[in-house]
């Protein structure tokens, strides 16, 4: 019975402060949407880097004497190693019709250089989906063990310089993100805080005719329940709809057609929804302990 | 703590100092019997409204024992406070409504705390307010009606959950004399019922020819 008070209550309460609601809201869905695109730029550098690695490869220089016919059986020998999504052979002859057609204008160099002077390869791509710098190293320092390979080849300067840059922008973020989920929550409780204030005289009536503190907090828990979740979906749909403008913008462009503006996983959206009913609920609830004294 | 006592109302030696300088309440001692009705007076700063917020728990005594319809205030926890409020229906001279619900929304408050069924709630707000003579303004909101309209709805607020204790603060300080003579009718008409009343009041007017009890306090010491 009183949960359908309090929930009646708060509702009426809405009705009755429609601005003040409308106010608190901005005011997270503002807050929220600094996060927000915060989390977007994060998650696309990430993503950025992570695909830029992505299309690193492996490269296997195989020993001469490797016979031909034992190819076949390399080849599947590396497709079975975990994480590979595809492998393809290069033989001397192949390696050498590919320079010869590099060189182009330039073909006499090769001149009465033997065909097969190249040695024969493998070239292996890491799969997207469980793609991390530390299984190419995993992958190639494995195959580097084989009799048959003579050298692996797998942009390891690359992909030390990518691991520093995005160890370092991962740090920055984090601390950032952090900084900002504090202004967030400072700036969120105390808009909350000044609406309590204004609505103190009611909170000292519902004490006079003998509100439990249940009784008088629970309408506010509710609104400030629905101010956080009002908030921060407002403000994800703002950035949805701004992901979606820049890729459209993106891709017209010649120089960036390539680049991929992704938007947030579900995970991080929940988890930024979620944060900011807490958020509200905590700040209203920190206010009115004033109130609710004696 | 129930405590069983001939007294619905008892302070014994009680005194409320603010700060070092201000001592709002000193020694008083007191007994109001069921049912009665009394007037407290004396001039502006005199301790009544001290009094008052000492019955309803809004302050806490700084020494004394002061007991409530069988409650020792004393020693009421905070969770506890709500308990008493429901005994005790309180009215002030500035009304306390809210200003933008409805004459309806501000009466049921009182039963909502309650967790009574909306049926019920509707009913007894309706009686009420009708024995207050408001009937035709129940959806009008709070901060349309006079002066002497919000007293009334005030009084519907106090009195809708049949407290067996009415505390009245100077609630005629901001009514003319008609305003004024209906509130003391629907006040003698509560008593009449069986309601306790403390009434407090500095206009002399209001008890001169009365045969009701008046208990003076000035300086924060009973004088009367």
């Amino acid at each position: 019975m009183i949960a359908g008070i309090i929930y009646k209550r708060a509702l009426s309460d809405i009705r009755q402060n429609l601005t003040n609601q409308a106010m608190t809201i901005l005011v997270v869905a503002l807050s929220m949407l600094l996060l927000l695109f915060f989390a977007l730029f994060s998650f696309n550098l990430r993503h950025f880097v992570e695909e830029l690695g992505s299309k690193l490869g492996i490269v296997v220089y195989l020993k001469k004497e490797v016979p031909q016919e034992s190819i076949p059986a390399l080849y599947k020998r590396i497709s079975e190693l975990k994480g590979i999504e595809s492998v393809n052979y290069t033989s001397s002859e192949d390696a050498f019709r590919k320079l010869k057609k590099y060189l182009a204008d330039e073909q006499q160099v090769l001149e009465g250089v033997d065909a097969n002077f190249l040695p024969p390869s493998f070239e292996i791509q890491i799969d997207r989906a469980v793609f991390n710098i530390e299984r190419i190293r995993e992958v190639a320092a494995e195959l580097s063990t084989w009799k048959e390979v003579s050298k692996v080849q797998y942009g390891q300067e690359w992909i030390d310089r990518l691991e520093v840059f995005s160890g370092l922008t991962q740090r920055a973020l984090v601390g950032a993100g952090l900084l900002l989920l504090i202004t967030t929550a400072f700036v969120v409780a105390n808009t909350i805080k000044l609406t309590t204030y204004a609505r103190q005289d009611e909170l000292e009536i519902l004490r006079l005719v003998g509100a439990t503190n249940m009784f008088i907090t629970g309408p506010f828990l509710l609104e400030a329940f629905f101010q956080g979740l009002a908030g921060s979906l407002l403000a994800t749909g703002i950035v949805y709809a701004t992901t979606q403008y820049l890729q459209s913008l993106l891709s017209q462009h010649p120089l960036f057609k390539e680049v991929e503006l992704v938007f947030l996983p579900l995970s991080y959206t929940a988890a930024i929804i979620g944060g900011s009913i807490i958020v509200c609920i905590t700040g209203t609830a920190i206010s009115m302990r004033r109130f609710l004294k004696l | 703590m129930k405590y069983i006592d001939s007294a619905i109302v008892k302070l014994t030696d009680v005194s409320k100092r603010y700060t070092v300088e201000n001592l709002a309440l000193h020694r008083v001692s007191l007994e109001v019997q069921k049912g009665e009705f009394i007037f407290l007076t004396g001039p502006s700063g005199s301790g009544k409204s001290t009094l008052l917020k000492l019955l309803f728990c809004a302050e806490r005594p700084t020494e004394g024992t002061i007991r409530v319809d069988g409650m020792d205030i004393s020693t009421l926890t905070p969770s506890q406070i709500p308990m008493l409020r429901r005994r005790v229906g309180v009215i002030f001279q500035d009304f306390k409504l809210l200003g933008r619900h409805t004459v309806f929304d501000n009466v049921a408050l009182s039963l909502e705390v309650l967790g009574l069924k909306t049926s019920q709630v509707e009913k007894r707000v309706r009686e009420i307010v009708a024995n207050v003579g408001l009937i035709g303004k129940l959806e009008q909101k709070a901060i349309e009606l006079s002066g002497g309209e919000q007293q009334r709805v005030a009084i519907a607020r106090a009195v809708v959950n049949r407290p067996p204790i009415i505390l009245a603060d100077e609630p005629t300080g901001n009514l003319d004399r008609d305003r004024t003579n209906e509130v003391m009718e629907l006040m003698e008409e509560l008593n009449a019922r069986g309601t306790t009343i403390i009434f407090a009041t500095h206009d002399e007017k209001l008890f001169e020819n009365t045969h009701r009890r008046v208990i003076r306090l000035e300086n924060g010491r009973l004088v009367k």
